[in-house]
């Protein structure tokens, strides 16, 4: 029998395979999701708390309620285009549906937020199914070009309901009243929940599915996927979260206005996202969090430090666009294949120092 | 509008179909179910090992040669230490050699480089014997600190483990034995029901049409133009029961056309395609759409490569099981116990199933990059997930090499044995074809030249003047 320890192979130290046995714990709890996800939400509240508290730059606070706001849809974008395979431009008139949900329920019936952004969930739903049951039929730029002209026709319909609309009064959720730096942490929660939640279908049969449609569609067939099924349901799985997304803007900035071209629902919107997702890499979660940072952070918390940019604000309009196209040429993967590729280089470095050290064969 | 309410509101059709997923599900639930344990148990056991072998370690340290172990560990530090110190003798040499070089290309005098490189590999040898007396004494220390050794404590420890690990793997063996006695016969139970439901369920709807006992599938006039082209023009076979049924034809005589007749990517211009579905009642393939025929037990495999590339072998499976999962789109959202549970199953058989088709070691590498043969054996595992009952196989020898198509053979057949399914082959590669088929089936042009044994089609003259182009001489 070999499966015990043999006495040729003996180990004094009894106390080195405990703490070994805690580290690995420790780092395989740290690899699941939920974990990751739990610990980043939790350093983005501290530095939050810190830049209220003006230990940090007091505008880094609603730069990183904004960014993650923003996060929330390109989470939900990553979703459709890097594992159904979909691309869509309707982003910011879905964005719409959340905001416009959120203030109108609010005003009209009285209901408090969190009620609130539940009616602006099923509304994005209801939507979202519809919307997909008509356009999903096509695929490719005709969905894009589709998902556009719908966006623009949201907006409009927005300029007519109510061109300007503002929370008068600050939210309240569960008793705690919402004030402006305090709602960085609600956007948290969200997108802590969303993330998790779209892990998990990621992890999932139906992210497989969703996976396998992408890949080829005849295959999906063949193994019993229905195409329209799963394309809807990343459809309307992007529309909700674009739509909690408003809501969360909402809450942050507290006013919209859709005839603006720089707003929430305007074109250059949908366009942000796509390239935060691009840039980010369409289909790791993180990249799209981090590039929504790259998008809608970057600017305030390091460009603006940078003084040869502070002087010349005109190239940081360029970052962007460079950044794309760096992307989208050298790393088509998006910063998160970069930094799979660092770390695989990283690994091979330590193999070489050790192999230095010890020699090749020694194990 | 009709269609819409069908879907909103679930229909008896639909109510039929949630029965037959359960029906599967309880099946494969059966199959699995020693397996789940046998995991189970393995996990049990190798926690018991780790913890012994931390309880066996201070004993086994008192039994050990004390002269034995500090020698070993001498000497692999001193072989660490060599390897290590000969990197920087190395670049001792090469140091010199370059100031040397660059002495005697000056016109220098190069002397003092020869000597700096003695003196630096003279440290490096007294460093050396420095490190072995060091070594030495920390030997002779732990020697005289460790004492004599005595394995008498170890014996009587590791035999005493060995029959507590003995006991506990009978111990669990018992226990699994119960409770997969239990689970099995309530599993049987449940399936019971099920299958007696559908039955009812079936004799409401009666059965219309009527196959021959041992046919499998029947293909009758079956038509398939693309526009005023006839790709496949009044075809008529039979397929039987655990048969291995080849389709051949030379290039463009729609055996393809007619695979995805069958599977229904193509709407049939006309003809019927009557197939006794996995619960035994005759279907009209007509009525079905394509991603529900894999329901009905018809899976295939594709021509040119179709996997997932950019998930794992294992998961790649996976797909062909995701009608198989009955958890819905909440419990995946929110990582419910149950999918946990669904999925142990899954890969408990997707893991059967590459151990079958022997790519067991490849189960949790990427697909992305494997060899062409290895992927072609992955999809015809994944066919075989789907618990079908007829497998369409495109082409399956296309692109590999004599040997592999050698094994391609016997594997085929071994499907055909183990899973008792029915398998319906286009080929080009006659050898493939001439081995494996039971009856074959020669198409020209969407019509058809010949069906029967193989030997049959190599008489027939029709088939030869379709592929050779020229009538033989008497």
């Amino acid at each position: 029998m070999n499966k015990f320890l043999s006495e040729k192979y003996a180990l004094p130290d009894k106390n080195a395979a405990k703490s070994d046995k805690l580290t690995n714990g420790l780092r395989n709890l740290l690899k699941s999701p939920l974990a990751q996800t739990i610990v980043f939400v939790i350093i983005m509240a501290v530095i939050g708390q810190l830049a209220v508290e003006k230990v940090l730059p007091y505008s880094w606070a609603s730069a990183f309620a904004t960014t993650f706001s923003y996060a929330i849809a390109a989470v939900g974008f990553c979703l459709l285009m890097g594992y159904s395979g979909l691309a869509s431009l309707g982003t910011g008139g879905f964005i719409g549906i959340g905001t416009y949900s959120v203030y109108y329920v609010m005003a009209e019936s009285g209901l408090p937020f969190l009620l609130a952004v539940l009616v602006a969930i099923i509304i994005a739903i209801v939507i979202g199914a519809i919307v997909g049951f008509i356009s999903l039929r096509i695929e490719g730029i005709y969905l894009v070009i589709l998902t556009l002209g719908l966006s623009e026709i949201l907006r409009n319909l927005y300029m007519v309901l109510e061109d300007k609309i503002s929370f008068t009064k600050n939210p309240v959720i569960l008793g705690f009243t919402i004030t402006r730096q305090f709602s960085l942490y609600i956007v948290l929660i969200f997108l802590a929940i969303v993330m998790i939640v779209t892990s998990n279908i990621i992890n999932s049969p139906t992210g497989r599915a969703m996976l396998a449609m992408k890949n080829s569609t005849a295959a999906a067939q063949a193994m019993g996927i229905s195409l329209m099924k799963y394309r809807l349901l990343a459809f309307i799985i992007c529309t909700v979260y674009a739509s909690l997304s408003g809501t969360m803007l909402m809450l942050v900035v507290r006013n919209a206005m859709a005839s603006q071209g720089t707003g929430f629902y305007a074109l250059i919107t949908s366009l942000n996202i796509l390239a935060a997702v691009i840039i980010g890499g369409y289909k790791s979660i993180w990249g799209a969090v981090f590039g929504s940072f790259v998008m809608y952070g970057l600017q305030t918390v390091v460009l603006n430090n940078i003084k040869f940019l502070a002087e010349n604000p005109v190239i940081i309009t360029f970052v962007s666009g460079i950044l794309v196209i760096i992307v989208v040429m050298f790393y088509p993967g998006g910063l998160a294949q970069l930094v799979l590729e660092l770390r695989a280089k990283a690994k091979g470095l330590r193999t070489k120092m050790r192999e230095a050290k010890y020699g090749k064969d020694l194990g | 509008m009709a269609r819409i309410l069908d879907k909103l509101i679930p229909s008896t059709a639909q109510r039929a179909i949630k029965l037959r997923q359960s029906h599967d599900w309880i099946k494969t639930e059966l199959a699995e179910l020693s397996g789940v344990y046998e995991e189970k148990k393995q996990k049990a056991l190798d926690k018991f090992v780790v913890k012994a072998n931390r309880r066996l370690s201070s004993a086994a340290y008192a039994a050990c040669d004390k002269t034995e172990l500090a020698n070993n560990v001498m000497e692999k530090r001193l072989q660490e230490y060599d390897v290590h110190k000969y990197l920087s003798y190395r670049a001792a040499n090469h140091k010199a050699a370059k100031a040397i070089f660059k002495a005697i290309k000056a016109g220098e005098d190069w002397s003092g480089a020869l000597d700096a490189m003695r003196s630096e590999i003279d440290k490096i040898k007294s460093d050396r014997l420095a490190f072995v007396n060091k070594l030495e004494a920390r030997k002779n220390a732990s020697i005289a600190k460790g004492g004599s050794s005595d394995p008498t404590a170890y014996n009587a420890l590791r035999t005493q483990l060995e029959a507590e690990y003995d006991s506990l793997s009978r111990s669990i063996d018992e226990k699994h034995a119960q409770i997969i006695e239990k689970k099995r016969k309530a599993l049987k139970q449940k399936l019971d029901e099920v299958s007696l439901r559908i039955q009812e369920n079936r004799a409401k709807g009666g059965n219309a049409i009527c196959l021959s006992d041992d046919v499998l599938l029947s293909v009758k006039g079956l038509k398939m133009y693309f526009g005023g082209l006839k790709a496949v023009d009044d075809l008529t076979f039979d397929v039987k029961k655990g048969e291995i049924f080849g389709l051949i034809g030379p290039n463009g005589a729609g055996k393809t056309t007619v695979f995805n007749c069958i599977t229904r990517f193509y709407d049939a211009t006309g003809g019927d395609m009557y197939f006794e579905n996995k619960y035994g009642e005759i279907v009209d393939l007509r009525n079905y759409k394509v991603h529900d025929i894999i329901l009905q037990g018809i899976s295939r495999t594709f021509q040119n490569i179709e996997l997932v590339k950019e998930v794992s072998v294992m998961e790649n499976l996976l797909v062909a099981g995701t009608r198989a999962y009955r958890s819905g789109l909440l419990v995946h959202a929110l990582g419910l116990p149950l999918l946990k549970k669904e999925e142990k199953i899954m890969r408990q058989k997707a893991m059967r199933i590459l151990r079958f088709m022997g790519l067991e070691s490849y189960a949790s590498w990427l697909a992305f990059g494997l060899p062409y043969g290895i992927l072609k054996k992955v999809e015809i595992a994944r066919a075989l997930m789907a618990d079908a009952r007829l497998i369409i196989m495109d082409e399956p020898a296309a692109g590999l090499n004599d040997s592999e198509t050698a094994e391609l053979t016997e594997t085929i057949r071994k499907i055909r044995d183990e899973f008792g399914v029915t398998i319906l082959l286009v080929e080009h590669d006659m050898s493939l074809v001439m081995n494996v088929c039971d009856t074959v089936c020669a198409i020209s042009f969407g019509q058809m030249l010949a069906i029967g044994t193989t030997e049959e089609i190599q008489k027939n003259k029709a088939v030869q003047e379709a592929y050779l182009g020229v009538k033989e001489d008497e």
